[in-house]
């Protein structure tokens, strides 16, 4: 995968304030095709996000885009090369309406005026959001809102999505309409790395897989080999990974 | 008695507008920084003793207020941001809050110290009319006026232009905001030249019924405040509904109870919303999420 990457980490270092989180992260991500991070709690899934978009102080190491250094770059500078970011949770201004969301999209990028075809593109991509396009962002669903955190990244009109928890406290059908505008991105050349605690849901719509643990990468490849790796299993349930070792059977 | 009535009602309109102005910025302040300005009544006597003492040394009074708002948009609005709110903010919200009390007291004793304990005359607009058996003075009509149109242009401003959302944005979810690439920290720092305009305002407006004194902070203050929680705190709708519902209620408070409890009528208000209706008039019962 690293013969046609968009973004390569090169040994981060990082944290928050003293709290070393990333150990010397070490990943790239593959162009138009959809990369999962997976790990236990606390392994740095959504830290790696927030070094790559600017928002953790990296004390070593390297973010390149395409091989440019944008390491700590500012969040104006990265949306303006390409990459948006969608973080876990509710990411609505609520008392906003639905456009006036979608339109603060694009506020980094150029005037109102000329950010206002994409918003009729984002708009005419996701009708239920048309529907609802003067109503307060707080009246739509749960899985309504993440269409909206999606489609206000679109606006910037971006080749790499970071996307964290895209399913997280949304219905099965709400996970597999996220998933299948994820893979509509993908086909259409978007490249896109996530996190997903779903991990088995989230990997087969995968085409690559990342295993994260205390800060570190400590496997990579495509997605159906992370899939049936018996290693895996063993990382969720909490057990420490010796990859030297992991023919040797776990103790509990 | 009707006429009486509408008297009471019409000055305490005008008393709440004020109240209205000073608590929306209050509540900007809070929602884009979390900052609880305690000394947000202390902002209100500065500009008024500046602009005194502008048009004291012999500028023409229009000038006076011009120099006033200028000199409350650098001390009050960056000033204030820069040298109390960004290094006590560090330390959390209580640390500002207490910081903010002290200022407030700083700010009572300084000016204390230079202008005195008396109470100074504002220049505002003299006479009225009849209207019917009524006697309006022009002083609420143009009080109310500018509060209302001050209020409005603030309301356009906010859902309108793009800066205005911006700010929105930067209030309702501060860390989304900078995630799409918005100036957050200058969008903070607008609000606090928001606020320190709109304590100018108030003071011009609030001065010549209440003079000026150097502890006519304490009151307005706590008004401002009772207003923006009576209100729902984190709403600027909210914020002028409870300026204008405490103007009034303390009015009518005043006239027809003892005089001397006036100053608990803001407390008894507030007190009377924390236990029955918790969420301010147009708050909502939920938390926002963050």
């Amino acid at each position: 995968m690293a013969t046609d990457a968009i973004l390569r980490l090169d040994d981060l270092v990082g944290g928050y304030g003293r709290m070393t989180i990333l150990n010397g992260c070490s990943f790239s991500v593959a162009r138009a095709a959809i990369t999962t991070v997976i790990g236990p709690n606390g392994a740095g899934k959504s830290t790696t996000f927030k070094a790559i978009f600017g928002m953790l102080t990296i004390r070593s190491g390297r973010v390149l885009m395409e091989e440019e250094d944008i390491t700590g770059a500012s969040q104006m500078r990265l949306l303006a090369r390409g990459i948006c970011y969608v973080p876990q949770g509710r990411n609505i201004f609520p008392e906003l309406s639905v456009r006036d969301n979608l339109e603060l999209g694009g506020v980094a990028l150029g005037t109102a005026r000329a950010m206002r075809p994409r918003v009729e593109q984002a708009l005419d991509r996701f009708p239920v959001l048309r529907q609802k396009a003067q109503v307060q962002a707080s009246t739509l669903s749960g899985g309504q809102q993440k269409l909206l955190e999606i489609a206000r990244g679109l606006i910037a009109e971006p080749r790499l999505m970071l996307i964290d928890e895209p399913s997280i406290g949304l219905s099965p059908l709400m996970v597999k309409e996220v998933f299948a505008t994820l893979q509509a991105l993908r086909d259409a050349g978007v490249s896109i790395l996530m996190v997903e605690q779903n991990a088995r849901s989230a990997l087969e719509i995968s085409d690559y897989g990342v295993v994260l643990e205390t800060g570190r990468c400590r496997m990579t490849g495509p997605a159906r080999r992370i899939l049936e790796d018996p290693r895996v299993a063993r990382l969720f349930l909490g057990a420490e990974v010796d990859l030297d070792d992991a023919a040797q059977p776990s103790s509990r | 008695m009707f006429w009486d009535n509408l008297d009471l009602l019409i000055s305490g309109l005008a008393t709440g507008a004020t109240y209205a102005l000073v608590a929306t910025g209050f509540t900007l302040l809070w929602q884009t920084s979390s900052t609880v300005n305690f000394a947000q009544g202390d902002f209100v006597t500065l500009p008024a003793f500046a602009i005194i003492a502008l048009h004291a040394a012999g500028l023409p009074l229009p000038l006076a207020m011009l120099g006033g708002l200028v000199a409350a948009l650098i001390v009050l609005g960056a000033g204030f941001k820069l040298a109390l709110v960004d290094p006590m903010l560090r330390h959390g919200m209580l640390p500002l809050a207490i910081a903010a009390i002290a200022l407030g007291v700083a700010v009572q004793e300084g000016s204390k110290a230079v202008f005195g304990a008396e109470a100074f005359a504002f220049p505002g607009v003299p006479g009225g009319f009849d209207l019917g058996p009524l006697f309006i003075n022009w002083q609420d009509m143009v009080t109310i006026a500018a509060a209302v149109v001050a209020v409005i242009a603030l309301q356009l401003f906010l859902s309108r232009t793009r800066t205005g959302r911006c700010m929105q944005a930067t209030a309702q979810n501060p860390s989304v905001a900078q995630i799409l690439g918005i100036p957050v920290r200058r969008m903070i720092m607008l609000t606090f030249l928001l606020n320190a305009a709109l304590v100018t305002l108030a003071a011009i407006l609030i001065s010549p019924t209440t003079l000026v004194k150097f502890d006519n902070g304490s009151s307005i203050g706590l008004a401002a405040f009772c207003a923006a929680i009576i209100g729902g705190f984190n709403q600027v709708r909210g914020a002028i509904a409870g300026g204008l519902l405490l103007g009034v209620v303390e009015n009518f408070a005043a006239t027809y109870g003892p005089d001397q409890y006036r100053a608990a009528v803001p407390m008894v208000l507030l007190i009377g919303f924390i236990l029955f209706r918790p969420q301010g008039l147009l708050g909502r019962a939920t938390e926002r999420a963050v």
